[in-house]
């Protein structure tokens, strides 16, 4: 099956799970409300053929959930527990958000997205600068893997122990290739006409379909569970 | 560039540099869960760590409104990230100052620069904020996600009322020796390879 949602739809999955994760889940029904709007950013993740981050998300996320309810106890001493139940807390605690906002980055393409924060009538600095953002986290990972196996070919690992000579071995040239890449990325913007005076046009057309209302739907109704256990439960 | 308004190469800039920031911010993040004094020690470890790509940002303002929507930005990725909503305004807030300084240097005086980055990393502390507004009930909500009581005791031990303003002293602090480092680097490298 394949699902194909309006970006506008997937903005709107982000803000509502960022609402979410501000809150605490201390009930099972919480829990389980919780734990179906993270599943369901996997699910879509599926669909849209991202098996790789769908599975990692799922190992990830499963491990600290059995680790935070069946392992880890709050009376337990010691450094490790300590490091391993603030690790698996905020994993449980924002993960719904993180996975979230990925699917939205890797399954929208920049062209979609414009044209969503065009008819949202977003101003034209936020939703460009927005958009490169988006485009530039996963850049940012390949540059960085790249820096690192040129780093291992010249057997520099961790910088002599020199922790200032840490940062600046892996921050240089990773802000020398993203500022050409920035450079190619301006190019080719003009080209396509971004910046111009005129109202853009897309080759995409943008339709809220019965799944997009429905998941919108769910979402909402998720964060009134919350917001009602919070203020009025 | 004649012309006072922003155009997309601007953008394009403004948005590669806020995704390095938030990457740095993100990765120093991580660290604080070891023990809550590392999450009052971002005032220092970021605004240095920062101050490289910071620095290479400020070679390439030359109009107002740059670094507010940079901050502007930060605000809506930390909101997504799960930061909450209460710091938004004082990340805008200390943007737009931010700008407003180095405005006044016309995005050329190095000095106007430090001070400029140093009210910028003021930012991080606007993170601190649903600590120390909401402290009782924010106390609660960590304990029942699953905090250990003696994270928590450390937690409101180092960041509270009496402590903002220190760190918010330190992070100007460190922002500006952050700048002044960064500038070293920028020129290190950047200049030399004709880069800036």
């Amino acid at each position: 099956m394949r699902m194909k949602l309006d970006p506008r739809t997937k903005l709107y999955m982000v803000l509502m799970v960022s609402m979410v994760v501000l809150m605490p889940a201390a009930t099972s029904l919480l829990w389980s409300v919780r734990l179906l709007i993270t599943l369901f950013p996997i699910i879509l993740l599926i669909s849209g053929k991202r098996y790789k981050s769908a599975v990692r998300f799922l190992i990830f996320y499963g491990i600290a959930l059995v680790l935070t309810f069946f392992v880890l106890k709050k009376e337990m001493q010691g450094i490790l527990a300590a490091v391993l139940i603030g690790y698996c807390g905020i994993v449980v605690q924002f993960a719904p958000a993180i996975i979230t906002a990925w699917y939205c980055v890797r399954t929208t393409k920049i062209d979609e997205f414009m044209s969503a924060m065009q008819k949202m009538h977003m101003p034209d600095g936020i939703a460009i600068s927005l958009a490169v953002v988006m485009r530039f986290f996963p850049t940012i990972k390949e540059e960085y893997g790249s820096i690192k196996d040129a780093m291992k070919m010249r057997g520099i690992s961790f910088g002599g122990g020199n922790a200032l000579k840490m940062v600046e071995y892996r921050m240089i040239p990773l802000l020398f290739s993203c500022v050409n890449i920035g450079d190619e990325l301006s190019a080719a913007a003009i080209t396509r006409g971004l910046g111009g005076n005129v109202k853009r046009t897309s080759v995409v057309e943008l339709k809220l379909r019965l799944w997009d209302i429905l998941l919108m739907v769910l979402f909402t109704a998720a964060l009134g569970v919350f917001v009602y256990n919070k203020y009025f439960g | 560039m004649n012309n006072n308004k922003l155009c997309a190469k601007d953008f394009i800039t403004i948005g590669i540099f806020t995704a390095i920031l938030i990457v740095v911010e993100f990765l120093c993040g991580l660290l604080g869960y070891i023990h809550p004094y590392i999450v009052a020690s971002y005032v220092v470890m970021i605004p240095l760590v920062g101050a490289i790509p910071m620095m290479l940002f400020y070679t390439k303002v030359e109009k107002f409104g740059m670094i507010s929507l940079m901050s502007v930005l930060i605000a809506i990725i930390m909101f997504v990230l799960g930061m909450g909503y209460l710091g938004a305004p004082l990340i805008v807030a200390a943007g737009v100052i931010a700008d407003l300084i180095a405005k006044f240097g016309k995005y050329k005086s190095f000095k106007k620069t430090i001070l400029s980055n140093g009210v910028f990393s003021l930012w991080i502390c606007a993170n601190y904020f649903p600590v120390i507004v909401t402290a009782d009930s924010y106390r609660q909500d960590l304990i029942d996600e699953g905090y250990s009581t003696e994270y928590c005791d450390n937690l409101f031990g180092a960041i509270n009322g009496k402590t903002i303003a220190v760190l918010l002293i330190l992070c100007f602090v460190f922002g500006c020796i952050g700048a002044v480092v960064g500038k070293k680097a920028v020129k290190k490298h950047f200049e030399k390879a004709g880069i800036v």
